[in-house]
């Protein structure tokens, strides 16, 4: 055998193809060294998502190999992947509500179905999991069911540990989560790797991927458009190449707020998760932001004024034309003209087993019924159509599955279900969570649309940069208290960070908060 | 060539259960020279009402995400209500035929209440229900079959020469306004989205508890109606009538597609279901099957739907 100067890769992909319903993935080529972080990046839709599902044996491919350590690595599922050493933390959670955190880690390791899981071994094996992501102050016997969406996702990662594979795939690791925990997550990586593991990092944070990977690859239409090390690459190549053109990034400009009629009043408003009375209002046409720590209460908040949550003591209040109205459940609050997007979409907010014209019109159904409760389909399909085109929603037509599209879709499904509604008040959790640069982009640009139309949106997002080019004003929670408001002339992202740690000072300790 | 090939083998298995249906009834007519008959037809009709009418209700049940495991006694109880009205208190029949039908309505509401807004599991609601609905017809009949006569059977036998009885023109009836309701309005759609996703339902609007409870007093309320057919097709009120239905409901709705996740199901699709186990059972009792061996038949016929149902929708 003749020696070749290359090291042989760890893992690789040859001439991978899949179709479902059209090609998703056209010929992907992908090579990965050993003790390599190796970046994945592309719209959503372009087909990540589905490569990483091969490379587990979750899904087949129609054509192409895989190999690892220079064999033939064919997997037929899960288990049968977790077996040769690869292991993925998929980006949906697959963690089950019932079962405790420590069985919920080792669900996958427990090396036979019939193997009895020793509580006591697990619960160390999980503790010590727990504190390397930075969960050190869950026990390992708390249901998984009472976490939030950023410890679950966590909890997923740990499960990927505990598998011990040399090849692990994670799948958006850091959607849920905050910029601190993230960097915990990269540490623990690169960790890794220094051991030798190898890693496939699939991620819309470009800025992540670029400071954790050593080499990147864009996704373009299930193609692969590039593949350089990251110390070659910056984030508008990736966009560029993602895009296929050049996208602005820059924050849209704001035109001048005029005093405009209120729109939304709250006052004193408690609920069992919001300790602390609330009190503040909203202007019509304004975009009001919520910022705060993970768990500061922001979602909580949006779930009071929606009426999701019940509430404790307080008011919500909607000024129209027609004069004030006080809602208290979301049927209220959408017949007041407000509407909700969800932080955890497919937990509450998609019909994923529905076609995308019910999902859209689900929340609006009286827009194309006639009196006596009877839907007009030939209206359901004028109003879909129109409202997928204007949001430009990729499907293969609104009788398509919800769970066929991609996530950034089916973000902006969420949004045409309340335009056809009629809207004029959006409170939007997380609006851009999940969803690529253009998808993000094209958001952006329907909000301050709205905006202009005199739409009033009150959004929360993780995101600081995010909130700061897209709102007037902002809202700091900490720990459950409403504790500060910015305005665009006078906000700085020091002040909202300062503002949003003031009330964790004295009972919390550091190490278990996570900045924005 | 291909493409008509391609396009009848889509067409045969957008309508499987049609095609089904139709190749069962193709079978026994090639084996059976009496299959293919009036009488066959005139037998098959005249027990299909009361099923039909359980079957719809849960239907609809079963697409909001929940189950009625009560309607099997409701039926039971709504006789022996209709029963105990006409033969003790001497009730003109319309009044307690409506007497009966409320009382399927009542407990419906019962479960309802228990099951949507105290939130209790929903099988176990409508398990007690069950008992607590036959008891009830033991005691109203007191464990006796009342006869009723002939003013409450000419309900069910069919008009002359037609072979069609008042209660099959009630239970198609039934079928296609149900049908219409599940696909053609507001609240249709509202029950396919509480059996979809009910925090999503929430959200977009849609009280899940309202929708839950008004399906089940539906799911009562149809029982009841049943109980009324089931009277009229005996002549008597009989509190052991019903015993099992509601898992011949169910396996109908299965058979006709219905999903027991919820969010997915069709009235027709049902019928459908109840015509197939029907036609099944007369037809192998034709043939000379034994009773247990029907059974074993029906039985993986039913296993066979829900593989045939998988498979068409990957």
């Amino acid at each position: 055998m003749t020696s070749d100067t290359r090291p042989r890769p760890r893992f690789a992909a040859q001439g991978i193809c899949k179709s479902f319903a059209s090609p998703v993935l056209r010929d992907v080529d992908l090579e990965i060294s050993s003790g390599h972080i190796h970046g994945l990046v592309g719209e959503n839709g372009a087909g990540k998502s589905t490569l990483a599902k091969i490379f587990v044996g979750l899904e087949r491919a129609d054509s192409g190999s895989l190999r690892l350590d220079g064999k033939p690595y064919r997997p037929i599922n899960a288990a049968d992947s977790l077996g040769a050493g690869v292991a993925i933390c998929a980006q949906e959670l697959s963690l089950v509500d019932d079962l405790s955190v420590a069985e919920n880690i080792l669900l996958q390791t427990s090396t036979s179905s019939l193997a009895r899981i020793r509580r006591k071994f697990a619960e160390e094996r999980a503790l010590k999991l727990l504190d390397l992501v930075g969960l050190e102050h869950l026990t390992p016997r708390t249901l998984v069911g009472l976490l939030s969406l950023a410890e679950k996702q966590l909890v997923e990662i740990a499960k990927t540990f505990a598998t011990e594979a040399k090849l692990l795939i994670l799948d958006e690791p850091t959607s849920a989560l905050t910029a601190p925990q993230a960097e915990v997550l990269h540490r623990i990586l690169r960790d890794k790797a220094s051991d030798g593991a190898t890693v496939i990092y699939i991620s819309h944070r470009l800025r992540d991927v670029l400071s954790v990977c050593d080499r990147a690859s864009v996704l373009r239409d299930g193609q692969v458009r590039l593949t350089a090390d990251c110390g070659e690459l910056s984030e508008q190549r990736l966009i560029h190449e993602m895009a296929g053109a050049d996208a602005d990034f820059e924050a849209t400009p704001r035109s001048s707020v005029s005093p405009a009629p209120l729109h939304l009043t709250v006052e004193g408003l408690r609920t069992s998760n919001l300790p602390y009375a609330i009190s503040f209002n909203c202007r019509r046409g304004e975009i009001l932001g919520i910022a705060g720590l993970a768990g500061s209460g922001r979602t909580e908040l949006l779930n009071a004024v929606f009426g999701l949550d019940k509430r404790v003591a307080g008011s919500v209040k909607i000024h129209d034309k027609d004069g004030t109205a006080e809602t208290r459940s979301p049927w209220q609050s959408i017949r007041c003209g407000i509407g909700m997007v969800t932080e955890d979409r497919s937990k509450d907010g998609i019909f994923r087993d529905q076609a995308l014209a019910f999902n859209v019109t689900i929340a609006g159904l009286g827009q194309i019924s006639d009196r006596s409760g009877r839907l007009v389909h030939s209206k359901e399909t004028s109003a879909v159509a129109r409202l997928t085109r204007a949001l430009r929603v990729r499907s293969h037509g609104i009788h398509q599955k919800m769970r066929e599209l991609s996530g950034g879709n089916q973000q902006k499904s969420m949004l045409a279900r309340w335009l056809h509604c009629g809207s004029q008040l959006l409170l939007l959790d997380e609006p851009t969570r999940g969803v690529d640069v253009t998808a993000k982009l094209a958001i952006h640009a329907e909000l301050v649309r709205l905006r202009d139309s005199g739409v009033t949106v009150i959004a929360v997002s993780s995101e600081l940069e995010e909130l700061q080019s897209l709102c007037d004003r902002i809202l700091v929670l900490s720990n459950r208290k409403l504790v500060g408001e910015f305005h665009r002339r006078d906000w700085s992202q020091q002040k909202i960070l300062a503002a949003a740690f003031s009330e964790y000072d004295r009972d919390i300790e550091p190490s278990s908060v996570s900045i924005l | 060539m291909n493409e008509v090939v391609g396009r009848v083998s889509r067409i045969l298995e957008e309508n499987l259960i049609f095609v089904s249906l139709l190749a069962i009834v193709v079978f026994f007519s090639l084996i059976s020279e009496s299959f293919l008959s009036l009488t066959t037809l005139s037998t098959l009709l005249n027990q299909l009402p009361a099923l039909t009418v359980v079957s719809i209700g849960m239907t609809l049940v079963l697409i909001s995400g929940g189950i009625d495991l009560s309607v099997g006694s409701v039926v039971a109880l709504s006789a022996g209500v209709i029963g105990a009205g006409i033969a003790i208190l001497g009730l003109p029949l319309p009044i307690a035929a409506c007497l009966g039908i409320l009382t399927g309505a009542l407990v419906g509401f019962a479960n309802g209440s228990l099951g949507a807004y105290l939130r209790l599991p929903i099988f176990i609601v409508t398990l007690g229900m069950l008992e607590v609905s036959r008891g009830l017809a033991y005691i109203v009949t007191d464990s006796q079959t009342v006869y009723l006569g002939a003013k409450i059977q000419s309900f069910a036998v069919p008009w002359a020469g037609s072979g069609i009885s008042a209660s099959i023109l009630v239970a198609l009836t039934l079928v296609v306004v149900f049908e219409f309701l599940l696909r053609s309005t507001i609240f249709g759609r509202q029950i396919v989205a509480v059996g979809s996703n009910e925090s999503a339902a929430e959200v977009a609007g849609i009280d899940p508890r309202r929708v839950r409870c008004t399906v089940l007093v539906l799911s009562g309320l149809l029982a009841g109606l049943g109980g009324l057919m089931n009277a009229a097709y005996l002549g008597s009120a009989d509190p052991n009538a019903g015993i099992g239905l509601e898992l011949s409901a169910i396996a109908a709705a299965v058979i006709g597609g219905t999903s027991l996740m919820g969010g997915r199901g069709s009235v027709v699709g049902a019928f459908v279901g109840v015509l197939i186990v029907s036609v099944l059972q007369i037809g192998l009792a034709q043939i000379g099957i034994t009773e247990p061996t029907k059974r074993v038949i029906t039985g993986a016929v039913i296993i066979l739907a829900v593989i045939l149902d998988r498979w068409r929708a990957s």
